[in-house]
């Protein structure tokens, strides 16, 4: 069996499989929508299913393509005077197609993953459990095109089924709509767009859709070896018995991978020595990057009375909102993963800590105004604010030059007023932020 | 002259006949290509002549248990061929060629004639041996590692007499095996085809009545589907007379009895 499956391997359309799949899976992963798995392993093993988009298609038609093989060979005639049955038969093909499809994906995660090996720093064991779905998915398209091809053995078969394939991944959202957790059970690229940090598909989920494509690989499996009418149809029922099972095991909840967290991604491992700086264990491969320019920031707050010691990865969540606990001593600084899986822009570290003590406690109705809060943060710093293109602590998006500009003219407004005044103003910015007071702006006309 | 005992030769033979076929009866789609044909085929090399459409391939199909008899009786290696019969064990005993040799265009002959033996389910030992024994016998060793698709006609059908015989087989059909073969192959095939009867039963199909004469122990005429003559070589080429249509004895000698069975069976 192991000669046969290795002649298998190098003449039947495996191995082009293996590479077609990797080439278009690679391309998607670097090009297609930037870089969205610099984060770490869970986030590469998400955009890899997102992917998935185009490798599955490609694997049904890789199938049949490769099915055809025996219609176009004519060797019907020949195989059926020999003693070994069909279901034995086939397992060289179903194995080596199989195989292909694995070694193709794998092959495009090792490229992701030779992009984030440097910074990632935590690997979950959802991580493998994630893959495992995307390869079963795999698995399950390409022993279905290998079915398919055998029963309509034409040419366009294998474009016709890639079409068919991209339209239904397509159009299981909007079939399923508004149960959006039922189109989470047949489709394996559901819920893996752009993952945020400390994302994770929680395991009921991936057992589901285990479930469901295990069956589907069945059913594909027996139609493939099925040599009449009513082995077709008896493979019929793994189908429904694994739809079945699998809307059983699924939680019944939209948006079930959207709000899932992983605590122990979320959970902050810090810095040797003091003050402490923390991160995410998700971001802990970046705490070398982060660490200086944090405790220089903290250094610079150390003039203020009651001053933040410490430094905590700002882990809030959004739909539903989870913030960090709130502590007066704490900064939070948000942490930005450029595309190289690096700080987005260390150089912005030291202000995002410094502007971080002027923050207001979660669900607050007046919070700091941010271009305040950036000029005193340059006052205490003794910069001006500048060519500064960071992210905004609490919106996650890239300031807007109107606000840099705005800070910098509050900055210089500060400076021209006497030391002891500007040093009150700042002081009393600190103290309205934290109460949730912030009504007047730092250089409104009120000298307090 | 010494030569080698082969096993088949000193195994208990539990049956007498390696083919046998009682009132045999095969559909070819709707029509019965095989009507009522009795034929009963021991060790040598039987050749199966016949006019276009006398059922031949149909015959030579349904022995290699590609198709169901429709009636009468089949016993293959002293095993009962029907409808509900296990055939793996027989299988293992054939080897076949059929007139249309389909084969995977990528494989090498090596890996094509290895995949057959896969399939005829041989001990996983013996096989790279035999698979080679089996091309070097066909003299295809120096073309083992090409694909088949670059083969030429003749040495397609010697790829396929190799897998054919690659699991010494006690049965071997090989159906118009000498189409596309050039004259000095045809020799060589004849030679093949005398050592392969020496332990097995070969029935080779073909319209040459010539290779019949040199190469077979034993001829089989058949016509509608029924046997019209069965006997040796040498008497064939007695049927014949000087009106009879041929160029050669044995030519003459098929057309006097496929005349003779005609008159009869207009009658």
């Amino acid at each position: 069996m192991r000669r046969v499956l290795g002649i298998e391997l190098r003449r039947s359309s495996a191995l082009g499989s293996a590479l077609v799949l990797l080439v278009i899976g690679v391309v998607a992963l670097f090009f297609a929508e930037g870089i969205a798995f610099s984060e770490g392993w869970m986030q590469l093993a998400m955009t890899q299913r997102l992917y998935l988009a185009l490798l599955w298609p490609l694997a049904l038609a890789a199938g049949a393509w490769q099915a055809r093989r025996e219609h176009r060979s004519n060797v019907a005639e020949l195989f059926a005077s020999t003693p070994r049955p069909r279901a034995q038969q086939m397992v060289p093909t179903l194995g080596a197609m199989a195989l292909a499809v694995v070694t193709g994906y794998l092959a495009v995660g090792l490229a992701g993953g030779l992009w984030i090996v440097s910074t990632a720093r935590y690997l979950p064991v959802q991580t493998f459990v994630v893959t495992a779905v995307g390869l079963l998915a795999l698995v399950a398209a390409v022993w279905l095109g290998l079915a398919v091809g055998r029963l309509l053995p034409s040419v366009v078969t294998a474009p016709a089924l890639a079409v068919a394939g991209l339209a239904l991944l397509l159009s299981i959202p909007r079939a399923t709509r508004p149960r959006g957790w039922l189109s989470l059970v047949f489709s394996p690229i559901e819920s893996m767009n752009m993952p945020g940090a400390y994302a994770t598909v929680p395991g009921r989920v991936s057992a589901a859709q285990a479930v469901w494509l295990a069956a589907l690989a069945l059913t594909a499996v027996l139609l493939f070896a099925a040599a009449g009418w009513r082995l077709r149809v008896a493979a019929a029922l793994p189908l429904v018995v694994g739809a079945a099972l699998a809307i059983m095991v699924m939680p019944h909840q939209n948006r079930f991978v959207h709000d899932a967290v992983d605590p122990v991604a979320q959970a902050l491992v810090c810095a040797q020595g003091e003050p402490p700086v923390c991160l995410s264990r998700v971001h802990s491969g970046l705490l070398a990057e982060v660490t200086a320019p944090a405790r220089e920031g903290l250094a610079v707050l150390a003039k203020l009375p009651g001053a933040p010691k410490t430094v905590h990865e700002d882990t809030t969540t959004y739909f539903p909102d989870r913030y960090p606990p709130w502590r007066e001593d704490v900064v939070l600084l948000n942490v930005v993963v450029g595309d190289d899986g690096h700080l987005e822009d260390k150089s912005a570290v030291l202000a995002d800590v410094v502007s971080g003590a002027f923050a207001s406690p979660p669900g607050c109705d007046k919070p700091a105004d941010l271009a305040d809060r950036l000029a005193a943060a340059y006052w205490l710093i003794g910069r001006e604010p500048a060519g500064v293109q960071t992210a905004d602590p609490l919106e996650g998006q890239t300031f807007d030059p109107a606000i840099m500009a705005e800070a910098a003219e509050l900055w210089q407004s500060l400076r021209a007023l006497p030391a002891a005044e500007a040093e009150a103003r700042v002081l009393a910015l600190r103290k309205d932020a934290l109460a949730c007071t912030a009504e007047d702006r730092l250089m409104s006309a009120s000298t307090r | 002259m010494m030569r080698t005992v082969s096993a088949a030769e000193t195994a208990a033979t539990t049956h007498p006949w390696a083919v046998h076929a009682e009132g045999l009866r095969v559909r070819a789609g709707r029509h019965l290509a095989v009507d009522g044909l009795d034929l009963a085929l021991g060790t040598g090399v039987h050749g199966l002549l016949g006019p276009n459409g006398a059922g031949k391939t149909t015959l030579m199909r349904a022995l290699a248990t590609v198709l169901k008899p429709a009636g009468g009786r089949l016993t293959l290696l002293g095993e009962p061929v029907d409808g509900r019969a296990d055939l793996r064990r027989v299988r293992r005993g054939l080897g076949y060629l059929p007139q249309q040799f389909g084969f995977y265009p990528r494989f090498t002959v090596r890996e094509f004639v290895e995949y057959m033996a896969w399939l005829k389910e041989m001990g996983k030992p013996a096989v790279p041996g035999a698979v080679q024994r089996a091309i070097d016998r066909v003299g295809l060793t120096a073309k083992a590692d090409a694909r088949m698709k670059t083969l030429s006609g003749g040495m397609l059908r010697r790829a396929g007499i190799a897998q054919a015989i690659v699991n010494d087989p006690a049965i071997l059909l090989l159906d118009e095996p000498t189409v596309g073969l050039d004259p000095e192959q045809r020799l060589e095939f004849r030679e093949l085809l005398r050592d392969l009867g020496v332990d097995s039963c070969v029935l080779v199909s073909t319209h040459l009545v010539e290779d019949v004469v040199v190469a077979c122990t034993d001829v089989v005429l058949i016509n509608e589907g029924r046997l019209v003559y069965q006997g040796t070589p040498d008497d064939l080429v007695t049927r014949g007379g000087s009106g009879d249509a041929g160029d050669s004895p044995a030519e003459r000698g098929y057309s006097a009895l496929l005349r003779a069975h005609r008159a009869e069976a207009g009658r």
